[in-house]
C-alpha cells in the first residue's frame, strides 16, 4: 500500500511538473506584460473598433497590420502597460491623431476593425475646458480647432461668427485632431466617452 | 549489390539552400515591409524638405527598390502588408492558423472572412505537413543559425546542455494556450507565438522607434535553445508547430530513407534538428520536410515520396545488413579482432 500510495504521489507530482513546464511561456508573456493598474489617460480605439473593449481584445490578434498601414502612424500599441490587451493597437491623439482615412478598417482581416463611414465612426467625442482654452478665458484669438476638423461645422464650431469660442457640435466623432493642433500646452480639448458631454462640468 | 541510387533530379541535395534562401527572403521581407511603410508615410506627409539625414536616406533607397514596380507608391504599396502571423499579398488575405484557432476561442464567435483567410496555409499544410516551420517561420531562420552558434560554442569548448523532453508537451501548450484564451478572453498566442513576436517586434523597432516587451521574450526562447535544449522551443513548446503537426499528420509529401543505398552513418540524425531519427526511420507528424537529412546523406540515401503514412521500419542499410548476412552464413566473424588486442 504505501509503495502505491508513493507511485501515485510520484506520478502527481510529474504531472505538475509537466503542465507547469508547459505553462512557462505564458507565465513569461504575462510577467512582460502585467495588466496595467491606473489608466490615466484615455487612449482610443482606431476608428470603426468594436464597440465593447472586452470584444475587441478577443477579436483582435495583434498582427499590427492597422498601424502598418496608417498614413500619419498614429496607431501603436499595448505594450507593458497592456496586460490581456498586450499588442492590440490604440491612438494617442495628444500624439498623433487619425485623420479618419479608414485604411485600418480596409486591412484589418478580422472583425475588430470593421469598415464604417467616417460620420458614424464613434471613438468618443471632443470635450472643451472652457476654463483654460484661450478664446473662451480671455476672447484670444485661435480657432486650430476649428480649422482642423475633418468633418467641419457639424463637428465643431465657433459660438459666434466673430469670435473664436469653439462649441463641439452633435457630429463629432473623436477622432482628435483638435487635441492634436491646440496650442494650449494644458490640453483644454480632449477625447472623452461620449456621455460625459462636450463642456467640462466645473467652473471658475 | 547495387549501391547507386536513383536521384529524382540533380538539385536533390541543394534543397537545403534553396530552403535558406527562403527562410532569409521571409526575413528580409519583414525588415523591408515596415521601412515600406515608413516611406509611404513620408510620401503622404509631403516633407521630403523636412527629413531629417537618416530620413532622406530611407526615403532615396525606397525609392531606388520600388520605383521599377510600382508609379503610385502611396496606393500601391498597400499591396504587401504585414508578417507571417497575418498579412496581405494584393487582394489576398492571409493568416497563421494559430491565429484564427485562437481568435475563435478567445471571441466565441465565428467571423468568416477572417477564417477564410487561414484556407490556403491550412491546405498546404495538410498537404505538406510542418513545411511553414522549415521554408517559412522567420523565427527559424534565427532559431537555426542559434543551433549553428551553439555548434561553435560547443567545439570551442563550453558545455552547454542538450535536455531532451517530452515532444508532446507542446500539444499541451497548445491546450493550456486555449483554455488561457477562454479565460482572458485575448489571443494570447499572439504574444508567445516567435513568429508572430519576430513579425511584429521588427515592425515595432523600425516604424514605432522601440522594441516592445516581446523582443525580451524571444531572447529567453534563444537562450533557452542555446543553453538547455537544442531547438528546444520548436521542439517541445511552440504552440503552432503542434498545430501544425497535428493538421499535417497525413500529410503527402514524405521524406524516406532508401535502405538499399543507406550506410548507417547517422548523419541524418544527427542533422536533425527536430530531434527525429531519420536512420531508424522514424519522421512522424514532427518532421517539416526541412531536406537537412537529405542534403547531409553522403550516399544520396534519403529521399521524397508522395504517401499518407510513414515506411514502418526498414532495419539497417546495406553495410549492416551485408555484415549480418556474412555472420549467419559464416558463424561469428574471427578475422576482425574486436577486442583491439586486449
Amino acid at each position: 500500500m504505501p509503495m502505491r500510495r508513493r507511485s501515485a504521489l510520484k506520478w502527481l507530482v510529474y504531472s505538475t511538473g509537466v503542465l507547469a513546464s508547459a505553462a512557462i511561456p505564458f507565465a513569461i508573456s504575462h510577467l512582460l506584460a502585467p495588466a496595467e493598474r491606473i489608466i490615466r489617460k484615455r487612449h482610443l480605439r482606431p476608428p470603426g473598433a468594436l464597440k465593447d473593449d472586452a470584444e475587441f481584445i478577443a477579436a483582435c490578434i495583434g498582427c499590427g497590420l492597422c498601424g502598418e498601414v496608417c498614413p500619419p502612424r498614429c496607431i501603436k500599441f499595448h505594450q507593458r502597460d497592456g496586460g490581456a490587451q498586450v499588442n492590440t493597437p490604440f491612438i494617442n491623439p495628444e500624439q498623433k491623431a487619425c485623420t479618419l482615412c479608414g485604411k485600418c478598417t480596409e486591412i484589418c482581416p478580422t472583425n475588430a476593425l470593421l469598415p464604417i463611414e467616417r460620420h458614424e465612426v464613434d471613438m468618443g467625442v471632443a470635450q472643451i475646458d472652457r476654463s483654460a482654452c484661450y478664446p473662451w478665458v480671455d476672447r484670444g484669438i485661435c480657432g486650430a480647432c476649428v480649422s482642423i476638423c475633418p468633418l467641419g461645422e457639424q463637428a465643431i464650431n465657433f459660438k459666434q461668427w466673430n469670435q473664436y469660442q469653439p462649441v463641439v457640435q452633435e457630429g463629432c466623432v473623436g477622432c482628435g485632431l483638435c487635441v492634436e493642433v491646440c496650442p494650449h500646452p494644458s490640453l483644454p480639448i480632449r477625447i472623452v466617452e461620449r456621455s460625459e458631454g462636450t463642456v467640462v462640468g466645473h467652473t471658475i | 549489390m547495387n549501391n547507386t541510387v536513383h536521384k529524382p533530379f540533380f538539385a536533390w541535395k541543394h534543397l537545403n539552400k534553396l530552403r535558406w534562401l527562403s527562410l532569409a527572403t521571409v526575413f528580409a521581407m519583414l525588415i523591408l515591409i515596415p521601412f515600406l511603410h515608413v516611406y509611404q508615410t513620408f510620401i503622404a506627409a509631403h516633407t521630403y524638405d523636412l527629413l531629417s539625414y537618416s530620413e532622406k536616406q530611407i526615403y532615396d533607397t525606397m525609392s531606388a527598390i520600388t520605383s521599377p514596380f510600382v508609379s503610385d507608391p502611396e496606393e500601391q504599396l498597400d499591396a504587401l502588408k504585414g508578417n507571417t502571423w497575418s498579412g496581405t499579398v494584393g487582394s489576398l488575405k492571409l493568416s497563421d492558423p494559430l491565429a484564427v484557432i485562437g481568435q475563435i476561442v478567445g471571441s466565441r464567435a465565428f467571423y468568416w472572412p477572417f477564417i477564410l483567410t487561414a484556407l490556403i496555409p491550412v491546405l498546404f499544410t495538410v498537404l505538406l505537413g510542418r513545411f511553414f516551420c522549415g521554408w517559412i517561420c522567420p523565427a527559424t531562420f534565427l532559431y537555426e543559425l542559434n543551433s549553428n552558434l551553439a555548434i561553435l560554442l560547443r567545439k570551442s569548448g563550453l558545455r552547454i546542455g542538450n535536455k531532451r523532453f517530452d515532444r508532446r508537451l507542446k500539444y499541451l501548450v497548445l491546450a493550456i494556450g486555449l483554455v488561457v484564451a477562454v479565460a482572458t478572453g485575448s489571443v494570447v498566442f499572439a504574444a508567445i507565438y516567435p513568429p508572430a513576436v519576430i513579425g511584429r517586434e521588427i515592425y515595432y523597432a523600425i516604424a514605432l522607434g522601440g522594441f516592445g516587451s516581446g523582443v525580451v521574450y524571444f531572447l529567453l526562447t534563444l537562450l533557452f535553445d542555446l543553453l538547455v535544449s537544442r531547438r528546444g522551443f520548436c521542439r517541445y513548446l511552440c504552440p503552432g508547430g503542434a498545430l501544425y503537426s497535428l493538421l499535417g499528420r497525413f500529410r503527402l509529401l514524405r521524406i524516406k530513407r532508401i535502405v538499399e543505398g543507406c550506410n548507417d552513418c547517422a548523419k541524418c540524425t544527427a542533422v536533425c534538428e527536430f530531434g527525429l531519427d531519420p536512420l531508424h526511420d522514424q519522421f512522424g507528424q514532427e518532421c517539416n520536410n526541412c531536406t537537412a537529412c537529405i542534403s547531409v546523406c553522403p550516399t544520396d540515401a534519403m529521399t521524397f515520396y508522395i504517401n499518407p503514412q510513414d515506411i514502418a521500419r526498414q532495419g539497417p542499410g546495406h553495410l549492416g545488413r551485408k555484415y549480418k548476412q556474412q555472420k549467419h552464413e559464416q558463424g561469428p566473424d574471427t578475422s576482425v579482432d574486436l577486442t583491439d588486442g586486449k
